[in-house]
């Protein structure tokens, strides 16, 4: 059912200033997202997401370079006359209309007839799941009814690209992880392109096809899908910000081949050196919790550290260990719960491993030794 | 039942009984007199039952002109301050400028002058600037220099209110910025609109400090029933308040009725 083709969206150097800020809102912003792509923007608050999603949806006009939708450059044209629809944070549903005149308006102000928009609005509703509720006020609908009108109003105008302004952060957990699945059928379903913006890490790792990071002065970090970002981070920020991450303040000893050793305050340790820092710059050693394990005999190729145990914190399916390496800085293990429930005793000295290649060392604005 | 809380209720009904007869004597001695068949308005003593007070009212030719006058004011009152009252709270609601606190003081003082000072100096601008003497165009001018306020008041009270994303919702649905405000925008004011055509209406129908001054030789029904008494009292005045307290309370038990059935289908 491909019956709304999305269209590439092309954002060129865009740089954002508003009107007596000192600062600009966001910068240097470089993304070609693909039609039909879902493309999440994951940053924390006031790292400038919002700004992107006006940009794009022509409620702003950028004071620096330029947007392209479909190969169209959209300076000056209004949010009315974009291909785009836009899924607010608060939904604004239009709360004196029912819900077949919430999700016919947009075709209404093209002039489509009474039965044209209520034929649309029964197709979508089938579409987002939620058939017979055409003739409700929006104010009877639940959290997640509200959320489905308001993705199928915005789908009646047949856009080429949904921006959704973090639509799922008013829903509880439950409904907030079964809309996520939702979201993402309904991209594919329809072929349509989705710019999702959210701080909501989980959310952009689960539903997107991509996820470009930002970071809180209003620049990409990096672009990549959920596994590479989380995998191979490129920036310290990065890094910190996606998933959990071991983060040791460490300063570059010698480098060979695409690996450093580093000095840190438990001893050298190995690791990989994707951003070529030469020796004696500041950076941080990241090792995720899950690759750390104890260790065992003949690991030659693994940093190796001898710790005390802090804390355990049981978590079910996974135990975290909370480590004191002797440092200042503190490790976090995460291990499987096998069922042997043959954890460290607390206080006591474990051996701990973790393999060159999954340590990390990276640097990046706001990431110097304090 | 606890014996304060009888003591409580006791004195509360006592003072609402009280209150209301404070409140309601004098509007039913003063209907008692329309039925009254002494040519002097007065209850005691009671002459007999009569009818013929309303015939008088009716057959005062001076009293239908000067009703029609009330209606031609209250009318341009309302289509004049309804409209400015609606421009002003959304200009003082939507925009941050720097003359936003002297345009609501421009817009609020009027309500703070008292209404003869309104009434001479809406004259005397017509008078002298222009050449036209009072009448019902300077009534309507003077009334609607404070009523324009009221309104906005009350506008102003619904769209403080309004989720201005709404608007912008529409807009990036395709909706004009015509369409924003007729499809949307307007809906959503539209209670407030209507109490302020009410509330302007009545104001502008029962004003008399204003008007006496503004409308010169012409006179709206207030100011007639003043001429009337002070000249030579008649009965056949309490037969229109008469009528009159009928149709304020009509209006005010239909309103309430229709208020209470929005607000319960509000919280349905």
């Amino acid at each position: 059912m491909n019956q709304y083709p999305g269209q590439d969206i092309e954002i060129i150097d865009v740089g954002m200033m508003y009107e007596g800020s000192a600062k600009p809102a966001i910068k240097g912003i470089n993304v070609h997202i693909k039609a039909g792509e879902f493309f999440s923007f994951l940053g924390p608050s006031g790292c400038g997401k919002t700004t992107i999603l006006r940009l794009v949806s022509g409620f702003l006009d950028p004071t620096d370079g330029k947007i392209l939708i479909g190969g169209k450059d959209m300076r000056g044209i209004g949010p009315n006359k974009r291909p785009t629809a836009m899924i607010f944070q608060n939904l604004a549903l239009f709360p004196l209309m029912t819900v077949a005149e919430n999700i016919g308006f947009g075709l209404e102000m093209r002039g489509a007839s009474l039965a044209e928009r209520r034929k649309k609005a029964g197709e979508l509703l089938e579409l987002v799941d939620l058939p017979g509720v055409e003739n409700k006020k929006v104010n009877d609908l639940s959290g997640g009814q509200r959320q489905r009108v308001a993705i199928a109003r915005g789908l009646a105008v047949e856009p080429s690209v949904l921006l959704l302004d973090e639509p799922l952060s008013a829903l509880d957990l439950k409904l907030r992880q079964h809309m996520r699945t939702e979201l993402r059928q309904i991209n594919k379903r329809t072929g349509v392109t989705f710019i999702y913006i959210t701080h909501d890490q989980g959310e952009a790792l689960t539903m997107s096809d991509r996820i470009g990071v930002m970071a809180s002065d209003g620049t990409i970090e990096q672009i990549a899908t959920a596994d590479h970002l989380y995998n191979n981070p490129r920036t310290a920020f990065v890094a910190d910000f996606v998933g959990k991450n071991n983060k040791i303040k460490a300063t570059v000893k010698t480098i060979k081949n695409g690996h450093a050793v580093v000095e840190t305050s438990f001893g050298l340790i190995k690791g990989l050196n994707p951003q070529q820092l030469s020796s004696g710059q500041q950076a941080f050693a990241f090792v995720r919790p899950e690759v750390i394990s104890v260790a065992g005999s003949s690991e030659n190729s693994k940093n190796i550290i001898t710790c005390r145990v802090k804390n355990i914190s049981f978590e079910g399916a996974f135990v975290t260990i909370t480590l004191d390496a002797g440092g200042e800085d503190t490790l976090f293990m995460r291990t499987h719960n096998d069922g042997s429930a043959l954890f460290p005793a607390i206080d006591s000295e474990i051996d701990v491993s973790f393999g060159q290649h999954n340590t990390r060392l990276l640097a990046g604005r706001g990431y110097g030794h304090a | 039942m606890r014996p304060s809380s009888v003591v409580l209720r006791v004195v509360t009904g006592g003072y609402l009984i009280l209150f209301f007869i404070y409140l309601l004597m004098p509007l039913v001695f003063m209907s008692l007199v329309a039925f009254n068949s002494s040519t002097v308005p007065q209850v005691s003593p009671w002459q007999g039952f009569t009818l013929k007070w309303f015939g008088v009212l009716l057959a005062d030719n001076q009293m239908w002109g000067s009703l029609i006058n009330s209606f031609i004011v209250a009318f341009f009152v309302v289509i004049i301050s309804v409209p400015i009252g609606l421009s002003a709270s959304l200009l003082l609601t939507r925009l941050q400028f720097k003359y936003r606190d002297g345009l609501y003081a421009v817009l609020v003082s009027p309500l703070l002058l008292p209404g003869i000072i309104i009434g001479i100096s809406t004259f005397l601008f017509w008078d002298r600037a222009f050449q036209l003497s009072g009448g019902l165009f300077t009534t309507i001018m003077a009334q609607a220099s404070f009523i324009s306020g009221y309104s906005m008041l009350l506008i102003m009270a619904r769209s403080q209110r309004f989720d201005r994303i709404q608007e912008d919702a529409a807009f990036d649905l395709g909706a004009t910025h015509w369409q924003v405000f007729y499809k949307i925008t307007l809906p959503f004011l539209s209670p407030a609109l209507i109490s302020a055509a009410a509330l302007a209406f009545m104001q502008s129908f029962d004003n008399y400090n204003t008007t006496l001054f503004a409308i010169g030789f012409e006179q709206t029904l207030p100011i007639y029933i003043g001429s009337k008494l002070r000249s030579f009292i008649s009965p056949a005045m309490n037969a229109l308040s008469f009528i009159f307290i009928l149709f304020t309370l009509t209006g005010a038990v239909i309103y309430e009725t229709l208020r209470r059935r929005e607000l319960r289908n509000n919280s349905r």
